[in-house]
């Protein structure tokens, strides 16, 4: 079955705006067709609208949120006499919302985010009757003739896709390896637009139908390539004890299909397909005698133990001490010559590397990794590091700035005696510097060093945003598919990070008791 | 032959003279005493010699070859050949608390000198045995008495194989019986014939100046006031009598 996106609306260069305008007048109207109803009471829909168009986004970024789930919220939430109100919570723990008390802070009603129909989120929620039906879309580079259908992957090809997604799932089994998840699709589409980290992407086809077809600034740039692949429903969750609220969206939904509400919604964004003509055939039981063959759907995991799960835990864990290792010592390196130039180096150095210091400490390491990933690299195309070595030059240059502190106390607190003493001697400062101020210094350190040493075992965890797949992804990934595996996935990660921490403030405390302490005897 | 000669020496501090026209020489293997009320500017001067503290005007010249000059920053190399020639004892005794005795010896020898980790060892020792420490090499700059620590940094001193050695109040931070100790050691070694090293020895010990130094200088209110032989400086009524009365000597 193919996806054979409809485009009624002219998206050229003066389109945009017509689209635009066409949009808001869709979020603040009513949808067609329907009367007008007193919405006194509200339907509060948990979204997280970093996932994008088509599915929620701005046009204006002090306008009111647009897209075909926002326009589908707005429209059951007026079957059933209500007003729509977005919720915004992160995509991968959206459901965990519906276990928050109704009208608390966070509290919602429902979950309309692009969220598959999966066994594991069944065993603790409801859902509706499926409202669209998706299928996972290859998309590569216009120009790129190395990826000319699905089988081109297997040439080692780096496919990017939405973390805790079907399509990451699916891509995981098929291409080990190749897989590099993100939480920001439209990041995805830019990588591949500009060929970079990622060859191709792998998405849902609304997010695949409007970056390729509807964008502007992708359209001509990406292809759609082969057939949609591993067909599923997009439902909407609730609580199990919900049963009217589920009984009137099933039949908002019903009805949706039914009186073409939702045929017009979906072809407003390109959505509508045959799939969609068999969901609504077969929601409405209207079958054409001639089209009744079922869509086969993804069974996801779920309701499995927790040992099959300890290797991939264990590997990511591998990750994390792999880039502590590989970054703390460049930190510390980094952070001595820091010191050593603001105290002994030349009076124009100290205000740069002041400034260094300042604005590292001063802004958070997750914003100074994707300055480094995703910033750099339009500066000049040479700088755009793997996400490895990214991330390690990333916990570098942090913890550098917090390393450098650390020395300069430490620096500051022998006595200028020390260096006189080795001056008088006839040592170069250099010399002095080496061998008598330093490693009094370095013993001086070591508490607050090894301390931050094992705070950067765990700041590993923020390497998630820029691809890297360590301890604290990998829990998120498994928790992903196998919620009900969350408690026993929660013990043995942090079980696992503390296995890792715990010989190193052991170690700490060894370097502390055997040098730590310069001035009393060893 | 001169070891050290200083010309007119200034160092001014707030508008303030602490040393004020010093000129003096050391001469090869003699021993200076110089003595003076607190403030006068003993251990500034010494630290003026081997370049610890930047003075106004004046000169410093050390073996002849090697000058400092009054509000002009000296060579690098200059200020390394000079402190290699004139070495330096400290009130505090400044070891490396971080090394052991013997490698606080070692660090002269091995660091400036580039000499080889055996024949430093071999100096060091050397020196260690002369300051009565043969039996601490492995012991840390903690784990020793202050009269201990002031020895081992004279070895420290030594090991560079100074040809002037300076002595800023080497005693005053030692009771009685450890500043005795201390000064028996600079005492031996002024009078080893084989060492030839000038010492420059700023004390309030005047007794024991009287038994070691050939000349005493005396400063007061940063103006050398007197130079000339220890008995008579030292005298009741020599040129230190109006000081000495108001400051118990050690």
């Amino acid at each position: 079955m193919s996806i054979e996106p409809a485009f009624p609306y002219p998206v050229g260069s003066g389109g945009r705006l017509v689209w635009a305008v066409t949009l808001c007048i869709a979020i603040v109207a009513p949808v067609a067709g329907q009367e007008p109803a007193p919405a006194t009471e509200v339907l509060r829909f948990g979204t997280d609208p970093t996932g994008g168009a088509p599915y929620i986004f701005k046009i204006d970024p002090a306008g009111p949120y647009v897209g075909f789930e926002v326009e589908l919220a707005s429209y059951l939430a007026h079957k059933l006499g209500r007003r729509a109100v977005p919720v915004e919570g992160e995509w991968s723990t959206l459901p965990e919302l519906l276990d928050k008390p109704r009208h608390g802070e966070k509290g919602i009603d429902i979950v309309l985010n692009g969220y598959e129909q999966r066994d594991d989120l069944l065993q603790h929620y409801a859902a509706t009757v499926p409202y669209y039906v998706y299928r996972l879309q290859l998309v590569a580079h216009a120009e790129d003739d190395s990826i000319q259908q699905w089988s081109d992957l297997r040439a080692g090809k780096r496919i990017g896709v939405l973390e805790g997604s079907v399509a990451f799932d699916y891509c995981q089994r098929r291409y080990p390896g190749q897989v590099l998840p993100n939480k920001d699709v439209a990041i995805m589409f830019e990588e591949v637009k500009r060929r970079g980290r990622v060859d191709a992407t792998v998405q849902d086809n609304p997010a695949c139908a409007w970056f390729v077809f509807q964008e502007p600034v992708y359209r001509g740039h990406l292809k759609i390539v082969g057939e949609g692949r591993q067909p599923g429903f997009y439902v909407i969750y609730l609580r199990k004890d919900d049963l009217q609220l589920k009984r009137q969206l099933d039949d908002a939904i019903r009805d949706g299909f039914r009186d073409g509400t939702l045929q017009r919604l979906y072809s407003k964004y390109g959505l509508w397909n045959a799939d969609q003509q068999w969901l609504a055939w077969s929601l409405t039981g209207q079958f054409p005698p001639e089209d009744d063959a079922p869509i086969e759907t993804l069974s996801s995991s779920g309701g499995g133990s927790v040992i099959p799960l300890i290797p991939k835990l264990l590997q990511a864990a591998g990750m994390t001490v792999f880039l502590s290792v590989a970054s703390f010592p460049l930190a510390m390196l980094l952070g001595l010559l820091i010191a050593l130039g603001r105290v002994y180096g030349p009076s124009w150095l100290a205000a740069p590397l002041t400034l260094y210091v300042e604005v590292i400490r001063g802004t958070p390491l997750m914003l100074q990794l994707y300055f480094l990933f995703f910033m750099m690299p339009k500066i000049h195309p040479v700088l755009a590091l793997d996400p490895l070595y990214t991330g390690i030059l990333g916990l570098a240059l942090n913890y550098a700035a917090y390393e450098a502190e650390n020395y300069r106390a430490g620096l500051l607190a022998i006595p200028r005696g020390q260096m006189e003493a080795a001056l008088a001697l006839g040592m170069t400062p250099l010399t002095a510097l080496r061998t008598v101020i330093v490693p009094q210094a370095m013993r001086i350190v070591i508490p607050p060093v090894t301390n931050d040493f094992i705070a950067l075992f765990k700041d590993t965890s923020v390497c998630s945003v820029i691809l890297i797949t360590e301890l604290t992804r990998r829990y998120n990934e498994l928790y992903n598919f196998n919620r009900d595996l969350v408690v026993e996935l929660a013990i043995l990660t942090a079980a696992l990070y503390l296995l890792m921490s715990y010989p190193l403030a052991l170690v700490a405390r060894t370097l502390e008791r055997r040098w730590g302490t310069p001035h009393v005897p060893r | 032959m001169a070891i050290i000669r200083i010309h007119h020496l200034v160092k001014q501090s707030g508008g303030h003279r602490i040393l004020d026209d010093v000129s003096l020489t050391i001469a090869q293997g003699q021993v200076a005493g110089i003595v003076g009320p607190s403030g006068s500017g003993k251990s500034t001067l010494l630290r003026c010699i081997v370049g610890l503290e930047p003075f106004d005007h004046g000169e410093v010249w050390v073996h002849g070859r090697w000058q400092i000059r009054g509000g002009v920053t000296a060579p690098r190399d200059t200020l390394l050949q000079l402190r290699r020639t004139v070495g330096m004892v400290f009130q505090q005794f400044h070891l490396f608390p971080h090394m052991t005795v013997l490698r606080n010896v070692m660090a002269g020898p091995l660091h400036v000198q580039g000499k080889s980790r055996a024949e430093a060892e071999t100096i060091a020792s050397h020196w260690l045995e002369r300051v009565g420490l043969k039996d601490k090499l492995s012991a840390y700059p903690a784990q020793l008495s202050g009269g201990q620590q002031q020895r081992v940094a004279i070895a420290r001193a030594l090991a560079v194989q100074p040809q002037a050695l300076l002595f800023d109040e080497p005693t005053s931070a030692l009771d009685p019986r450890m500043a005795a100790e201390v000064m028996r050691v600079i005492d031996d070694l002024a009078d080893d014939p084989a060492l030839q090293v000038a010492m420059v020895i700023v004390s309030h010990d005047l007794s024991a100046l009287r038994r070691i130094a050939d000349v005493v200088h005396v400063l007061d209110r940063g103006r050398l006031v007197y130079s000339g032989p220890a008995d008579e400086a030292l005298a009741p009524n020599g040129p230190t009598a109006h000081f000495t009365s108001s400051e118990q000597p050690r």
